[in-house]
């Protein structure tokens, strides 16, 4: 019987990290903005699942135990190289604009260059809790820090990709004069 | 003070992002759905935040893949870290994470590294595992050239084909030239197995993926590499 769970756990955290791949490049992709920066963390992360395999007590944890790996994937990789990854240095480049998605693309270069702009603390509690979903008490546990940081990093997160993206161009578009043009 | 000053005094920024985010228990919930109704800018901020929660979903509903190439200008921050993933990868026996990766040239052994096998079962020579990531013409055809002589060597040596990425092409009905020397192999009891992740990708980019008949297409190939591995299986990427 015990055999028997231990294929079957076995089997559903191969699941787990195979079903994982994408989650966990779109965040890592969130928070680097470099595409094969992203890929070889998710890889980093699959490699590093696989080896501490036995340390996960619970497969229902597997997503958040991902992430957690991930997370100081990157600290590691940053205190390696020693950086910082700003903003600044982020350049969001997306090549394969079509022309008839043009404006599609513009809305998506937008917002990924306004995350990129905030500090990685700042991204990282975005990206976990607005694509993936976890619940702040997760977050929590997977970048290690306390709850209330979790809310004050979201918080002035979204204040400043608001500011950005919503009430910046509110703003902007109530003091830019209509152009009319007059046809006869 | 005004009353809608008042009604903001008791909701806090934070208390907000909670509302927005579900975290909210049912009388936090009912009272800020009261606030939000005599507080026009409540409501207001409210519908901004989960109006910026969507546009970040749609912004990274399909983040730029890395190009396939090694060589990307991009790459010059992530070489030490592919390079650190390859090495913990065969330390580990994580083969699985190099096969994930899909493009990634990094080491090629002919084999699982002394360490993999240390850490599967001893390799057993008649029971031989290859795995072609590659759309490369030449690459295809070496996998079944191998594959062929190692049939013709043995009677009764197991072989499989595992084909992920661009190595996809060996078993797509649609763009495979080597359809017969497959079906050929496959009579000769030769397991063919396309990978359902790339399947699912390809897919999902509009791609109409077709696979010969002979091709399972129910593991993913990083299950199957990652399961042939344990039980021994001799490992050969192409």
């Amino acid at each position: 019987m015990a055999l028997l769970d231990g294929v079957l756990k076995r089997r559903a955290f191969r699941t787990a990290l195979s079903q994982s791949r994408d989650r966990l490049y779109r965040t890592a992709y969130a928070w680097c903005h470099q595409p094969d920066l992203a890929d070889d963390l998710v890889q980093q992360t699959l490699c590093k699942a696989l080896q501490s395999q036995g340390q996960l007590k619970d497969v229902e944890a597997t997503e958040a135990w991902l992430f957690r790996i991930m997370a100081n994937c990157l600290t590691d990789y940053r205190r390696s190289r020693r950086e910082i990854l700003t903003g600044e240095e982020i350049e969001i480049v997306d090549s394969r604009t079509p022309e008839h998605e043009a404006y599609e693309q513009e809305i998506v270069r937008r917002v990924r260059s306004a995350v990129a702009k905030l500090p990685l603390e700042q991204r990282q509690v975005v990206s976990l809790v607005d694509l993936e979903g976890f619940t702040y008490a997760t977050v929590a546990e997977i970048l290690d820090i306390p709850v209330g940081t979790v809310m004050s990093r979201l918080c002035r997160g979204r204040r400043a990709l608001r500011e950005k993206l919503i009430a910046g161009r509110s703003t902007a578009a109530r003091e830019e004069p209509a152009q009319i043009r007059r046809i006869k | 003070m005004s009353d809608r000053d008042n009604s903001r005094d008791h909701v806090s920024e934070e208390q907000l992002h909670a509302f927005v985010d579900g975290e909210l228990d049912s009388a936090e919930k009912n009272r800020l759905f009261e606030l939000a109704d005599n507080a026009p800018d409540i409501d207001t901020q409210l519908c901004e935040y989960r109006k910026l929660k969507d546009m970040l979903r749609h912004a990274y509903a399909h983040p730029p893949r890395p190009p396939d190439s090694r060589q990307s200008a991009a790459g010059k921050g992530a070489t030490s870290l592919r390079l650190v993933a390859g090495i913990a990868l065969l330390v580990a026996g994580g083969v699985a994470g190099w096969i994930a990766h899909g493009p990634l040239e990094a080491p090629r052994p002919a084999q699982p590294s002394p360490a993999v096998a240390a850490a599967s079962q001893p390799a057993q020579p008649d029971r031989l595992l290859l795995h072609v990531a590659s759309s490369d013409p030449a690459s295809l055809e070496a996998a079944l050239d191998i594959a062929e002589r190692a049939v013709a060597e043995g009677t009764g040596r197991q072989v499989e084909v595992v084909a992920n990425e661009g190595g996809l092409d060996l078993l797509r009905s649609d763009v495979t030239p080597f359809a017969d020397r497959v079906a050929e192999l496959s009579e000769k009891q030769v397991l063919f197995f396309a990978c359902s992740t790339a399947i699912q990708r390809l897919r999902e980019k509009g791609v109409d993926v077709r696979v010969l008949p002979q091709a399972n297409v129910e593991f993913s190939a990083l299950d199957r590499v990652v399961m042939r591995l344990r039980e021994g299986w001799e490992y050969e990427k192409i």
